[in-house]
C-alpha cells in the first residue's frame, strides 16, 4: 500500500487537472471492477461481489488536491497565480511549484534583508505573490506555460518509522484505500466514485453520487489532526497513530448515527473526530436525490493543505480494516 | 572537471553550519584540486596560488549558511529552534528541514491547523514555531540541544540558464572561487592569490576576521550575493540577473579596486554592473577592510533572488562574468601598481 500511496501522491492533481491521477488509477482497477468516467471526470466504479448487497453502497475518495492556478504573466516573465482551494499563504511563501507536471518554479518575494520589521511579522498577501521560472520576460514564459495552468508546491515522499510526509495525502490516502478495496475479492457488491473537485466545493462527488443512486455511503478522507506541540487538548481534532477518525458532525454533514456508533465499536482502533470543522464529500453525497446514509472514515493528517501532510501508516491500515468491516457489515445487512 | 553548475549543485546539496562540515570538506577537496589547500579549526578553507611577486591578492567567499539550532526536545518528538543567520520565519510553517542529529533525519515545521487559522498569526518568535521530527518520544534518542537545522531543497533547473535551490548565498560565490582557481592553477601570475571560503559570515563576519589576520593580504576581494530583481523589489535596491557581477562602490570600499574592476571588465568586454552603497556593504569586506593596519577591500557580487530561502534563485551567465571580471582582475595584479 504505501508503494501505491507514493505513486498517487507524487502525481499533480490540482481540482480540475485530475488527469493523471485518473489514469493511474484505472490502470490500477480496470482488471477487477467494471467502471466508467462520467462528464465531470469521475471515475464510477461497479465492484462484483461474491453475493449482492443489502444495501446499494458507495465508496468515495477524491482525486483532487489544493494548488495553484496560472492567470497571467507579467511583461517581466513573472507568473500571477490563484490557489484551488484553501492553501495558508505561509506554506506558499518561497516554496518551489511544478507547473504542468513539469516545469518547475519558486513563488518569489522580498528577501528578509529588504523588509521592515513590521513587515517581517505578518505573511503578505497571496495576490502579492508570484511565481518566477527563470523566464527573462512574457514571451519567454510562454514557451513553457499557458494561463490556466495548474502548478502544485512540490514535495518528496518521505517515510519515516511508521509516518509518511508527503504533499496530496489528502486524498490520495483515500484513493490507496478504494483501490485496495477494489482490488481484492469482495464479500459484496458495491459501488466507487474517485471524484473529481472536492477542494473547490465538492463538486465531483455530487455528480457521482447522483449517478450511481446509492441508499449508504462512506467517504474515505483525510483530517486535520492539530495534535501538535502548542494546540491545547481539547483542539486536537484527533491524534496521530490512534485510528482513523470518524466523524459526527463537521461544517458540511450530520452524519448518520447508527453506522457513527457501528464503527466506534467495531473493536478496530479508530477515534471520534473531536471537533466542528472542516468537511468532506460527504456533505455533496447525503443530500444526493433523496438522501443518503453517509459515514466519513478519516486518516488524521498533520500539516494539512500544505507540501508535508504527515499521516501515521497504522492508521491508514486501521482504515482500510475499519472501511471493510463496515462494508461487509453495511452490505450484508448486520448494521442497521 | 565539473561544470560551474556542476560545482554549484554539489556545493549547494551539502551543508555546512557549526560542526556540520560537509560543504567545507568538499570545497576543500575542490580547492585541492588546483591549490596548495588547508583546512583550519573553524570551517574555514584556504587555498594559496604562488605569483611572481610578494604581492597578496585574497579572495574571500562564506563556506556557512543561514540555519537553525535545536534549543529544546520535548517529549513528544517536537524541537525548538534559534536562528542562526537572518531567516523569514513566515515561510517556515510546513517547510521541511533536515536536523542533523546523531543521524540527519527530516522534520517538518508545524503549521496552524485551518480550523485554529484567524488569519491574525504574528510571526515574531521562531521558538513559537515547532519543529515537528515525527519520531515522538524517540526524538529524544537521535536529536540533542545544539545540534544544527538546514534547509533540505535540493537545487534545480529553471528556464535557460536559471536555476534555484538552498545556500547559494554564498556557494555561488564559493563556486566562482574554486573556477577562478582551476583556470589559473597553470598560470603565470602576478600576485599570490588566496582563496578563502570563510566560516561564520552569517553569524556576523567572523570566521573572515581570524582568517584575514593569518593571511595579512595586500588587497581583497569579497565575493558575495546581493539583492536581485523582482516584482517587489525597487530597481535601485538590486541588480539584474544576467547583467553580470555587482561591482561594489561605498565608502567602506577602496575606490582603486571599484573603479579597476569597471576598467578590467569594459577593456575585456566582461558584463558588469554597479552596487552603490550609502555606507558599509554588510559583507566580509567591512571586517576585512579594518583587520590589522587595514587592508585594501572591495565587493564583487552575483545577483540572487530569495536571500536566505531554500529557493534562492540565480543566473549561471552571471557566475561566469564573474570567473573571467576575476580571471582578468588577477592577471592584470589587482592594484599592485595603481
Amino acid at each position: 500500500m504505501t508503494d501505491l500511496l507514493k505513486r498517487l501522491c507524487l502525481l499533480d492533481g490540482t481540482s480540475g487537472d485530475e488527469g493523471a491521477v485518473r489514469e493511474l488509477i484505472i490502470s490500477e482497477i480496470k482488471d477487477f471492477c467494471e467502471l466508467k468516467t462520467d462528464p465531470l471526470g469521475n471515475i464510477i466504479a461497479f465492484k462484483k461481489g461474491k453475493k449482492p448487497s443489502a444495501k446499494r453502497l458507495m465508496l468515495d475518495a477524491h482525486m483532487d488536491e489544493v494548488g495553484l492556478i496560472i492567470t497571467s504573466v507579467t511583461h517581466e516573465g513573472f507568473l500571477k497565480f490563484k490557489t484551488v482551494g484553501g492553501i495558508d499563504t505561509s506554506a506558499l511563501l518561497f516554496r518551489c511549484v511544478r507547473i504542468n507536471r513539469d516545469i518547475t518554479g519558486v513563488i518569489g518575494g522580498k528577501p528578509i534583508h529588504l523588509i521592515s520589521a513590521a513587515e517581517r511579522k505578518k505573511l503578505p498577501k497571496c495576490d502579492s505573490l508570484y511565481i518566477d521560472i527563470g523566464a527573462q520576460n512574457r514571451e519567454e514564459a510562454l514557451k513553457s506555460v499557458c494561463i490556466g495552468d495548474c502548478a502544485i508546491m512540490e514535495s518528496d515522499f518521505t517515510l519515516m518509522g511508521d509516518k509518511v510526509i508527503s504533499k496530496a495525502l489528502d486524498d490520495r490516502i483515500g484513493c490507496a484505500l478504494l483501490i485496495t478495496l477494489l482490488k481484492e475479492e469482495s464479500e459484496f457488491d458495491f459501488h466507487a466514485s474517485f471524484s473529481v473537485q472536492e477542494e473547490i466545493g465538492l463538486r465531483g462527488a455530487k455528480t457521482a453520487a447522483f449517478g450511481i443512486n446509492p441508499q449508504c455511503a462512506i467517504v474515505l478522507e483525510a483530517t486535520t489532526a492539530a495534535d501538535i506541540a502548542g494546540v491545547a487538548e481539547e483542539n486536537t481534532v484527533c491524534k496521530l497513530g490512534a485510528g482513523p477518525a470518524v466523524s459526527f458532525m463537521d461544517r458540511s454533514t450530520v452524519y448518520d448515527r447508527g453506522f457513527y456508533n457501528a464503527a466506534l465499536e467495531s473493536g478496530i482502533d479508530c477515534q471520534p473526530k473531536s471537533a466542528v470543522a472542516g468537511g468532506n464529500n460527504s456533505g455533496a453525497v447525503h443530500l444526493t436525490r433523496e438522501g443518503v446514509r453517509t459515514l466519513a472514515i478519516s486518516v488524521p493528517c498533520r500539516y494539512i493543505h500544505t507540501a508535508c501532510n504527515m499521516a501515521d501508516i497504522k492508521d491508514i491500515e486501521n482504515a482500510l480494516k475499519l472501511c471493510r468491516f463496515m462494508l461487509n457489515g453495511i452490505c450484508g445487512g448486520e448494521i442497521e | 572537471m565539473k561544470t560551474i553548475k556542476e560545482t554549484l549543485f554539489a556545493l549547494s546539496s551539502a551543508d555546512a553550519v557549526g560542526n556540520v562540515r560537509e560543504a567545507a570538506d568538499l570545497g576543500f577537496e575542490l580547492l585541492s584540486q588546483y591549490t596548495k589547500a588547508e583546512k583550519t579549526d573553524s570551517l574555514t578553507v584556504i587555498g594559496y596560488l604562488k605569483g611572481n611577486s610578494d604581492y597578496t591578492l585574497m579572495l574571500d567567499a562564506h563556506i556557512d549558511q543561514v540555519a537553525m539550532v535545536v534549543t529544546d526536545v520535548d517529549d513528544n518528538g517536537f524541537l525548538t529552534v534559534a536562528k542562526c543567520g537572518g531567516i523569514d520565519i513566515r515561510s517556515l510553517p510546513s517547510r521541511s528541514v533536515t536536523v542533523h542529529g546523531k543521524e540527519k533525519i527530516p522534520a517538518v515545521f508545524c503549521s496552524t491547523p485551518p480550523h485554529l487559522a484567524n488569519g491574525e498569526t504574528e510571526y515574531d518568535d521562531i521558538s513559537k514555531i515547532k519543529l515537528d521530527t515525527a519520531l515522538g518520544e524517540g526524538a529524544k534518542t537521535v536529536v540533542s540541544v545544539g545540534d544544527f537545522v538546514t534547509f533540505n531543497k535540493l537545487p534545480a533547473e529553471l528556464c535557460g540558464t536559471r536555476v534555484t535551490g538552498r545556500s547559494f548565498d554564498d556557494r555561488a560565490a564559493v563556486t566562482c572561487l574554486i573556477e577562478v582557481a582551476r583556470r589559473l592553477s597553470d598560470r603565470e601570475l602576478p600576485v599570490n592569490v588566496v582563496f578563502v571560503l570563510s566560516d561564520s559570515e552569517e553569524l556576523g563576519l567572523r570566521g573572515i576576521r581570524t582568517a584575514t589576520y593569518k593571511i595579512n593580504p595586500d588587497e581583497a576581494l569579497a565575493v558575495d550575493v546581493s539583492f536581485g530583481d523582482g516584482p517587489s523589489i525597487s530597481a535601485e535596491e538590486c541588480g539584474k540577473l544576467g547583467g553580470g557581477g555587482m561591482i561594489g562602490i561605498s565608502p567602506a570600499l577602496e575606490k582603486r579596486i571599484s573603479k579597476k574592476l569597471v576598467r578590467t571588465a569594459e577593456q575585456k568586454n566582461i558584463p558588469y554592473q554597479l552596487e552603490a552603497m550609502g555606507e558599509t556593504s554588510g559583507t566580509n569586506a567591512d571586517m576585512i577592510a579594518v583587520t590589522r593596519e587595514g587592508v585594501p577591500c572591495c565587493t564583487l557580487s552575483i545577483p540572487l533572488r530569495n536571500m536566505h530561502t531554500d529557493t534562492e534563485l540565480l543566473d549561471l551567465k552571471d557566475l561566469e562574468a564573474v570567473c573571467d571580471l576575476l580571471c582578468e582582475y588577477i592577471l592584470s595584479g589587482g592594484v599592485m601598481n595603481d
